[in-house]
Protein backbone atom coordinates (compact mmCIF):
# COMPACT_ATOMS: atom_id res chain seq x y z
CA UNK A 1 0.00 0.00 0.00
CA UNK A 2 2.77 2.37 1.03
CA UNK A 3 4.17 2.67 -3.09
CA UNK A 4 1.03 3.54 -4.45
CA UNK A 5 3.10 5.73 -6.56
CA UNK A 6 4.89 3.01 -8.13
CA UNK A 7 2.31 1.50 -9.02
CA UNK A 8 0.66 3.87 -10.52
CA UNK A 9 3.76 5.08 -12.20
CA UNK A 10 3.18 1.44 -14.14
CA UNK A 11 -0.08 2.23 -14.74
CA UNK A 12 -1.31 4.88 -16.45
CA UNK A 13 -1.49 7.17 -20.22
CA UNK A 14 1.68 8.55 -20.21
CA UNK A 15 4.37 5.63 -18.90
CA UNK A 16 5.67 4.44 -22.48
CA UNK A 17 5.71 7.89 -23.01
CA UNK A 18 9.51 9.20 -23.75
CA UNK A 19 10.79 9.42 -20.63
CA UNK A 20 13.50 11.68 -21.96
CA UNK A 21 11.02 13.97 -22.76
CA UNK A 22 9.37 13.89 -19.59
CA UNK A 23 12.81 14.02 -17.57
CA UNK A 24 13.65 17.42 -19.57
CA UNK A 25 10.49 18.86 -19.15
CA UNK A 26 10.18 18.50 -15.74
CA UNK A 27 13.63 19.37 -15.01
CA UNK A 28 12.88 22.91 -17.26
CA UNK A 29 9.78 23.64 -15.75
CA UNK A 30 11.20 23.31 -12.09
CA UNK A 31 14.09 25.81 -12.98
CA UNK A 32 12.07 28.21 -15.08
CA UNK A 33 9.15 27.96 -12.25
CA UNK A 34 12.07 28.83 -9.70
CA UNK A 35 13.41 31.56 -11.63
CA UNK A 36 10.87 33.31 -12.49
CA UNK A 37 9.78 33.13 -8.86
CA UNK A 38 6.20 34.68 -9.89
CA UNK A 39 3.04 34.57 -8.05
CA UNK A 40 1.02 33.86 -11.51
CA UNK A 41 3.42 31.81 -13.19
CA UNK A 42 2.98 29.19 -10.46
CA UNK A 43 -0.62 29.55 -10.19
CA UNK A 44 -0.39 29.03 -13.88
CA UNK A 45 1.73 25.76 -13.72
CA UNK A 46 -0.23 24.42 -10.84
CA UNK A 47 -3.43 24.23 -12.74
CA UNK A 48 -1.59 23.45 -16.25
CA UNK A 49 0.42 20.18 -14.59
CA UNK A 50 -3.02 19.45 -12.38
CA UNK A 51 -5.07 18.63 -15.79
CA UNK A 52 -1.88 17.10 -17.26
CA UNK A 53 -2.04 14.37 -14.61
CA UNK A 54 -5.62 14.42 -14.04
CA UNK A 55 -6.82 14.68 -17.93
CA UNK A 56 -3.58 13.25 -19.84
CA UNK A 57 -2.14 10.43 -17.77
CA UNK A 58 -5.89 9.84 -16.48
CA UNK A 59 -4.81 9.11 -12.75
CA UNK A 60 -7.59 9.41 -10.11
CA UNK A 61 -8.41 12.71 -8.32
CA UNK A 62 -7.72 10.56 -5.21
CA UNK A 63 -4.23 9.07 -5.49
CA UNK A 64 -3.37 12.57 -7.02
CA UNK A 65 -4.76 14.46 -3.68
CA UNK A 66 -2.63 11.49 -1.78
CA UNK A 67 0.50 12.78 -3.23
CA UNK A 68 -0.40 15.98 -2.38
CA UNK A 69 -1.85 16.43 0.78
CA UNK A 70 0.94 15.21 3.05
CA UNK A 71 3.87 18.14 1.32
CA UNK A 72 0.73 20.62 1.60
CA UNK A 73 0.12 19.79 5.25
CA UNK A 74 3.89 20.49 6.01
CA UNK A 75 3.93 23.45 3.73
CA UNK A 76 0.89 24.85 5.58
CA UNK A 77 2.82 24.67 8.73
CA UNK A 78 6.09 26.09 7.77
CA UNK A 79 4.38 29.34 6.02
CA UNK A 80 2.58 29.91 9.00
CA UNK A 81 5.82 29.69 10.88
CA UNK A 82 7.47 31.71 8.38
CA UNK A 83 4.66 34.28 8.00
CA UNK A 84 4.85 34.95 11.85
CA UNK A 85 8.28 35.29 13.05
CA UNK A 86 10.18 36.31 10.58
CA UNK A 87 11.02 39.19 8.67
CA UNK A 88 11.39 43.11 9.85
CA UNK A 89 10.03 46.33 8.38
CA UNK A 90 6.67 47.64 8.51
CA UNK A 91 3.68 45.50 10.67
CA UNK A 92 1.27 45.34 8.59
CA UNK A 93 -1.09 43.09 11.03
CA UNK A 94 -0.51 42.85 15.21
CA UNK A 95 -2.25 39.41 16.48
CA UNK A 96 -1.73 40.94 20.12
CA UNK A 97 -0.27 37.74 21.39
CA UNK A 98 3.32 38.07 22.91
CA UNK A 99 3.86 41.01 20.56
CA UNK A 100 3.99 38.41 17.73
CA UNK A 101 3.35 40.51 14.01
CA UNK A 102 3.24 40.06 10.46
CA UNK A 103 5.54 42.45 8.84
CA UNK A 104 5.88 43.43 4.93
CA UNK A 105 8.73 40.86 4.79
CA UNK A 106 7.31 37.90 6.36
CA UNK A 107 4.05 38.39 4.46
CA UNK A 108 6.34 38.25 1.39
CA UNK A 109 8.21 35.31 2.17
CA UNK A 110 5.37 33.42 3.53
CA UNK A 111 3.45 34.17 0.13
CA UNK A 112 6.72 33.52 -1.74
CA UNK A 113 7.42 30.25 -0.76
CA UNK A 114 3.97 29.14 -0.51
CA UNK A 115 3.36 29.32 -4.08
CA UNK A 116 6.63 28.33 -5.15
CA UNK A 117 6.11 25.38 -3.82
CA UNK A 118 3.05 24.79 -4.76
CA UNK A 119 3.92 25.70 -7.94
CA UNK A 120 6.66 22.90 -7.85
CA UNK A 121 4.87 20.11 -6.58
CA UNK A 122 2.63 18.93 -9.46
CA UNK A 123 5.74 19.10 -11.22
CA UNK A 124 7.44 16.27 -9.26
CA UNK A 125 4.46 14.44 -9.54
CA UNK A 126 4.19 14.67 -12.69
CA UNK A 127 7.38 13.03 -13.35
CA UNK A 128 6.94 11.04 -10.21
CA UNK A 129 3.36 9.32 -11.08
CA UNK A 130 3.63 8.98 -14.50
CA UNK A 131 7.43 7.73 -14.84
CA UNK A 132 8.82 4.22 -13.31
CA UNK A 133 12.22 4.25 -11.80
CA UNK A 134 13.84 2.04 -13.91
CA UNK A 135 13.07 4.58 -16.85
CA UNK A 136 14.31 7.47 -15.05
CA UNK A 137 17.81 5.38 -14.22
CA UNK A 138 17.91 4.44 -17.82
CA UNK A 139 18.00 7.91 -18.88
CA UNK A 140 20.08 9.17 -16.52
CA UNK A 141 22.68 6.69 -17.25
CA UNK A 142 22.30 8.03 -21.30
CA UNK A 143 23.21 11.42 -19.12
CA UNK A 144 26.71 10.31 -18.44
CA UNK A 145 25.48 9.38 -14.68
CA UNK A 146 28.59 7.09 -13.62
CA UNK A 147 27.47 3.44 -14.59
CA UNK A 148 28.29 1.93 -10.81
CA UNK A 149 26.24 4.31 -9.37
CA UNK A 150 22.77 3.20 -11.57
CA UNK A 151 23.57 -0.70 -10.89
CA UNK A 152 23.28 -0.10 -7.35
CA UNK A 153 20.22 2.01 -7.89
CA UNK A 154 19.00 -0.12 -9.64
CA UNK A 155 19.88 -3.27 -7.73
CA UNK A 156 18.72 -1.32 -5.06
CA UNK A 157 15.25 -1.01 -6.32
CA UNK A 158 14.83 -4.34 -6.77
CA UNK A 159 15.59 -5.40 -2.70
CA UNK A 160 13.20 -2.79 -1.46
CA UNK A 161 10.62 -4.19 -2.53
CA UNK A 162 11.34 -7.78 -0.84
CA UNK A 163 12.61 -6.01 2.23
CA UNK A 164 8.91 -4.31 2.66
CA UNK A 165 7.00 -7.38 2.01
CA UNK A 166 9.35 -9.31 4.47
CA UNK A 167 8.52 -6.39 6.96
CA UNK A 168 5.05 -6.18 6.61
CA UNK A 169 5.18 -10.10 7.78
CA UNK A 170 7.33 -9.58 10.64
CA UNK A 171 5.39 -6.07 12.28
CA UNK A 172 2.15 -8.25 11.83
CA UNK A 173 3.69 -11.10 13.74
CA UNK A 174 5.14 -8.77 16.18
CA UNK A 175 1.92 -7.18 16.50
CA UNK A 176 -0.18 -10.18 16.81
CA UNK A 177 1.97 -11.05 19.86
CA UNK A 178 1.59 -7.30 21.28
CA UNK A 179 4.76 -6.21 20.21
CA UNK A 180 3.60 -2.40 19.83
CA UNK A 181 1.68 -2.87 22.94
CA UNK A 182 3.95 -0.18 25.34
CA UNK A 183 6.82 2.10 24.07
CA UNK A 184 9.67 0.10 25.48
CA UNK A 185 8.32 -2.86 23.95
CA UNK A 186 8.09 -0.70 20.59
CA UNK A 187 11.91 -0.34 20.74
CA UNK A 188 12.48 -3.29 21.62
CA UNK A 189 10.45 -5.09 18.84
CA UNK A 190 11.39 -2.07 16.11
CA UNK A 191 14.94 -2.89 17.33
CA UNK A 192 15.10 -6.60 17.06
CA UNK A 193 13.06 -6.18 13.13
CA UNK A 194 15.78 -3.75 12.01
CA UNK A 195 18.45 -5.83 12.77
CA UNK A 196 16.67 -9.22 11.60
CA UNK A 197 15.99 -7.20 8.12
CA UNK A 198 20.16 -5.62 8.10
CA UNK A 199 21.19 -9.47 8.54
CA UNK A 200 18.72 -11.05 6.13
CA UNK A 201 20.06 -8.40 3.85
CA UNK A 202 23.34 -9.36 4.42
CA UNK A 203 22.32 -13.11 2.90
CA UNK A 204 19.98 -11.81 0.42
CA UNK A 205 23.09 -9.73 -0.82
CA UNK A 206 25.11 -13.16 -1.10
CA UNK A 207 22.48 -14.86 -2.93
CA UNK A 208 22.03 -11.88 -5.34
CA UNK A 209 25.75 -11.99 -6.07
CA UNK A 210 25.88 -15.33 -6.92
CA UNK A 211 22.74 -15.17 -8.80
CA UNK A 212 24.35 -12.64 -10.72
CA UNK A 213 27.29 -14.25 -11.19
CA UNK A 214 26.32 -17.63 -12.24
CA UNK A 215 24.49 -15.57 -15.45
CA UNK A 216 27.52 -13.92 -16.27
CA UNK A 217 27.14 -10.66 -14.59
CA UNK A 218 30.47 -8.67 -15.49
CA UNK A 219 29.08 -5.22 -14.08
CA UNK A 220 26.20 -4.22 -16.72
CA UNK A 221 22.32 -4.72 -17.01
CA UNK A 222 21.66 -4.75 -20.27
CA UNK A 223 17.82 -3.44 -20.73
CA UNK A 224 16.10 -4.39 -23.62
CA UNK A 225 14.18 -1.66 -24.80
CA UNK A 226 10.33 -2.67 -26.92
CA UNK A 227 9.96 -1.13 -29.94
CA UNK A 228 7.26 1.13 -29.91
CA UNK B 1 13.14 16.69 7.95
CA UNK B 2 13.59 16.79 4.41
CA UNK B 3 13.43 20.16 2.32
CA UNK B 4 10.28 20.26 0.32
CA UNK B 5 10.33 20.33 -3.57
CA UNK B 6 10.51 24.23 -4.60
CA UNK B 7 11.28 25.70 -1.27
CA UNK B 8 14.74 26.95 -1.65
CA UNK B 9 15.00 29.66 -3.80
CA UNK B 10 16.76 29.04 -7.11
CA UNK B 11 20.18 30.33 -5.80
CA UNK B 12 20.33 28.20 -3.15
CA UNK B 13 19.37 24.83 -5.06
CA UNK B 14 22.50 25.58 -7.19
CA UNK B 15 24.88 26.67 -4.31
CA UNK B 16 24.05 22.99 -2.44
CA UNK B 17 23.91 20.64 -5.68
CA UNK B 18 27.58 21.95 -6.54
CA UNK B 19 28.72 21.14 -2.76
CA UNK B 20 26.95 17.82 -2.88
CA UNK B 21 28.03 17.37 -6.20
CA UNK B 22 32.09 17.48 -5.22
CA UNK B 23 31.50 15.17 -1.91
CA UNK B 24 29.33 12.03 -4.01
CA UNK B 25 31.93 12.05 -7.03
CA UNK B 26 34.59 11.73 -4.45
CA UNK B 27 31.95 8.95 -2.36
CA UNK B 28 31.61 7.43 -6.37
CA UNK B 29 35.47 7.50 -6.43
CA UNK B 30 35.90 5.61 -3.14
CA UNK B 31 33.15 2.91 -4.26
CA UNK B 32 34.93 2.48 -7.86
CA UNK B 33 38.32 1.37 -5.63
CA UNK B 34 36.35 -0.81 -2.86
CA UNK B 35 34.27 -2.77 -6.22
CA UNK B 36 37.46 -3.15 -8.01
CA UNK B 37 39.13 -4.87 -5.39
CA UNK B 38 35.93 -6.90 -4.30
CA UNK B 39 33.67 -7.13 -7.48
CA UNK B 40 31.14 -8.67 -4.63
CA UNK B 41 30.47 -5.84 -2.57
CA UNK B 42 28.29 -4.39 -5.14
CA UNK B 43 25.29 -6.62 -3.73
CA UNK B 44 26.35 -5.70 -0.15
CA UNK B 45 26.03 -1.78 -0.75
CA UNK B 46 22.97 -2.17 -2.95
CA UNK B 47 21.11 -4.12 -0.16
CA UNK B 48 22.49 -1.42 2.28
CA UNK B 49 21.83 1.43 0.29
CA UNK B 50 17.68 -0.93 0.11
CA UNK B 51 18.35 -1.09 3.93
CA UNK B 52 18.45 2.69 4.76
CA UNK B 53 15.48 2.92 2.16
CA UNK B 54 13.37 1.01 4.00
CA UNK B 55 14.43 1.90 7.29
CA UNK B 56 12.97 5.86 6.40
CA UNK B 57 9.94 4.21 5.71
CA UNK B 58 9.38 2.73 9.54
CA UNK B 59 7.86 4.75 12.10
CA UNK B 60 9.72 5.35 15.56
CA UNK B 61 7.39 5.61 18.64
CA UNK B 62 8.76 9.49 19.36
CA UNK B 63 7.69 10.46 23.33
CA UNK B 64 6.28 14.11 21.58
CA UNK B 65 3.63 12.31 19.61
CA UNK B 66 4.62 13.30 16.35
CA UNK B 67 5.52 9.99 14.77
CA UNK B 68 8.90 10.10 12.50
CA UNK B 69 11.28 7.62 11.01
CA UNK B 70 15.12 6.42 12.07
CA UNK B 71 17.72 7.74 9.20
CA UNK B 72 19.67 5.13 9.68
CA UNK B 73 22.86 7.56 8.35
CA UNK B 74 24.65 6.92 11.64
CA UNK B 75 24.68 3.22 11.32
CA UNK B 76 25.44 3.49 7.58
CA UNK B 77 28.36 5.89 8.42
CA UNK B 78 29.72 3.76 11.27
CA UNK B 79 29.62 0.56 9.40
CA UNK B 80 30.84 1.77 5.72
CA UNK B 81 32.24 5.59 6.52
CA UNK B 82 31.21 8.76 5.33
CA UNK B 83 31.78 8.95 1.69
CA UNK B 84 30.00 5.40 0.76
CA UNK B 85 27.20 6.63 3.01
CA UNK B 86 26.84 9.99 0.86
CA UNK B 87 26.08 7.75 -2.44
CA UNK B 88 23.98 5.61 -1.03
CA UNK B 89 22.06 8.77 0.45
CA UNK B 90 22.25 10.19 -2.39
CA UNK B 91 20.43 7.14 -4.33
CA UNK B 92 18.10 6.72 -1.33
CA UNK B 93 16.86 10.62 -1.12
CA UNK B 94 16.50 10.62 -4.87
CA UNK B 95 14.26 7.30 -4.27
CA UNK B 96 12.34 8.73 -1.63
CA UNK B 97 11.56 11.90 -3.82
CA UNK B 98 10.00 9.87 -6.68
CA UNK B 99 8.56 6.90 -4.89
CA UNK B 100 7.00 9.25 -1.73
CA UNK B 101 7.02 12.56 -2.71
CA UNK B 102 9.69 13.13 0.40
CA UNK B 103 12.24 15.72 -0.64
CA UNK B 104 12.34 16.53 -3.55
CA UNK B 105 14.09 17.07 -7.03
CA UNK B 106 15.06 21.03 -6.68
CA UNK B 107 16.47 20.08 -3.36
CA UNK B 108 17.93 17.05 -3.75
CA UNK B 109 21.39 18.55 -3.19
CA UNK B 110 20.54 20.42 -0.05
CA UNK B 111 19.26 17.43 1.69
CA UNK B 112 22.48 15.72 -0.17
CA UNK B 113 24.34 18.07 2.08
CA UNK B 114 22.52 17.80 5.55
CA UNK B 115 21.72 13.69 5.39
CA UNK B 116 24.10 12.30 3.19
CA UNK B 117 27.19 14.44 4.14
CA UNK B 118 26.78 16.24 7.41
CA UNK B 119 24.72 14.08 9.66
CA UNK B 120 26.86 10.95 8.39
CA UNK B 121 31.06 12.92 8.66
CA UNK B 122 29.36 13.94 12.23
CA UNK B 123 28.57 10.14 13.36
CA UNK B 124 31.52 8.87 11.58
CA UNK B 125 33.99 11.15 13.60
CA UNK B 126 32.21 10.51 16.93
CA UNK B 127 31.80 6.86 16.69
CA UNK B 128 35.82 7.01 15.28
CA UNK B 129 36.72 9.35 18.26
CA UNK B 130 34.78 7.36 20.93
CA UNK B 131 36.17 4.10 19.98
CA UNK B 132 39.85 5.35 19.77
CA UNK B 133 39.41 6.63 23.32
CA UNK B 134 38.64 2.90 24.39
CA UNK B 135 34.62 3.87 25.00
CA UNK B 136 32.38 0.41 24.35
CA UNK B 137 31.42 0.72 20.76
CA UNK B 138 27.95 0.48 22.11
CA UNK B 139 27.74 3.38 23.88
CA UNK B 140 29.72 5.35 20.93
CA UNK B 141 26.78 4.12 18.40
CA UNK B 142 24.23 5.63 20.44
CA UNK B 143 26.25 9.07 20.29
CA UNK B 144 27.29 8.50 16.83
CA UNK B 145 23.42 8.38 15.98
CA UNK B 146 22.42 10.46 18.11
CA UNK B 147 24.55 13.77 17.30
CA UNK B 148 24.34 12.16 13.79
CA UNK B 149 20.62 12.89 13.73
CA UNK B 150 21.06 16.25 15.64
CA UNK B 151 23.33 17.57 13.07
CA UNK B 152 21.51 16.77 10.74
CA UNK B 153 18.81 19.13 11.87
CA UNK B 154 21.28 21.97 12.23
CA UNK B 155 22.33 21.82 8.87
CA UNK B 156 18.94 22.03 7.22
CA UNK B 157 18.57 24.96 9.82
CA UNK B 158 21.93 26.64 8.52
CA UNK B 159 20.22 25.85 4.90
CA UNK B 160 16.97 27.48 5.91
CA UNK B 161 18.59 30.49 7.66
CA UNK B 162 20.59 31.22 5.09
CA UNK B 163 17.32 30.76 2.55
CA UNK B 164 15.30 32.99 4.56
CA UNK B 165 17.87 35.40 6.70
CA UNK B 166 15.36 37.40 7.68
CA UNK B 167 15.19 40.00 9.87
CA UNK B 168 19.23 38.41 10.26
CA UNK B 169 20.86 34.96 9.62
CA UNK B 170 21.72 35.15 12.91
CA UNK B 171 17.99 35.24 14.53
CA UNK B 172 16.50 33.24 11.42
CA UNK B 173 19.17 30.85 12.59
CA UNK B 174 18.19 30.49 15.96
CA UNK B 175 14.55 30.53 15.63
CA UNK B 176 15.30 27.60 13.31
CA UNK B 177 17.10 25.85 16.03
CA UNK B 178 14.14 26.12 18.50
CA UNK B 179 11.99 24.61 16.57
CA UNK B 180 13.54 21.80 15.46
CA UNK B 181 15.05 21.44 18.98
CA UNK B 182 11.53 20.42 20.46
CA UNK B 183 10.77 18.24 17.88
CA UNK B 184 14.22 17.03 16.94
CA UNK B 185 15.56 16.27 19.93
CA UNK B 186 13.92 12.84 21.29
CA UNK B 187 13.70 11.49 18.01
CA UNK B 188 17.52 11.86 18.01
CA UNK B 189 17.00 10.10 20.86
CA UNK B 190 14.73 7.72 20.06
CA UNK B 191 17.40 6.89 17.09
CA UNK B 192 20.23 6.26 19.22
CA UNK B 193 18.39 4.07 21.69
CA UNK B 194 17.52 2.26 18.43
CA UNK B 195 20.44 2.09 16.99
CA UNK B 196 22.08 0.92 20.39
CA UNK B 197 19.24 -2.48 20.28
CA UNK B 198 20.15 -3.15 16.44
CA UNK B 199 23.99 -2.76 17.19
CA UNK B 200 23.58 -5.40 20.13
CA UNK B 201 22.27 -7.80 18.18
CA UNK B 202 24.84 -7.57 15.71
CA UNK B 203 27.74 -7.56 17.40
CA UNK B 204 25.78 -10.90 19.29
CA UNK B 205 25.09 -12.62 15.52
CA UNK B 206 27.68 -10.94 13.27
CA UNK B 207 31.21 -9.96 15.06
CA UNK B 208 33.22 -11.42 12.18
CA UNK B 209 31.35 -9.21 9.75
CA UNK B 210 31.87 -6.00 12.21
CA UNK B 211 35.30 -6.56 12.25
CA UNK B 212 35.99 -7.22 8.38
CA UNK B 213 34.27 -4.11 7.85
CA UNK B 214 36.19 -2.49 10.77
CA UNK B 215 33.73 -1.12 12.64
CA UNK B 216 34.37 -2.17 16.12
CA UNK B 217 36.11 -0.61 19.03
CA UNK B 218 39.69 -1.97 19.19
CA UNK B 219 39.34 -3.34 22.59
CA UNK B 220 36.19 -5.56 21.03
CA UNK B 221 37.91 -6.96 17.96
Amino acid sequence: MKFDMDYIAHNNELTEFNPYVKLFLTIILLIVTLALDNLYFDVFIFVVMSIVILAIAKISFRSYFKFLTIPMAFLVITCIFLLFFFGKGEVIYETGILGIVVTNDSFHYAVYTFMRVLGCLPILGFLALTTPISKILHCLRSLKIPKIMIEIALLMYNVIFIFLNEIDTMQKAQNSRLGYHSYWTSFKSLGALVSTIFLRSLDKSETLQHSLDSRGYTGELPIYEPRK
Amino acid sequence: MHIMEGYLPLNWCIIWFVISFIVVAFGLYQIKKIVDETPESKALLAVSGAFMFVLSSLKLPSVTGSCSHPCGNGLGAALFGPAVTAVLATIVLLFQAILLAHGGLTTLGANIFSMGIVGPLAAWLVYKGLTKANISSTIAIFFAAFLGDLLTYVATSFQLALAFPAPSFGSALTKFLVIFAVTQVPLAIGEGLLTVIIWDRLKAYKPKLLDKLGALAPNEA
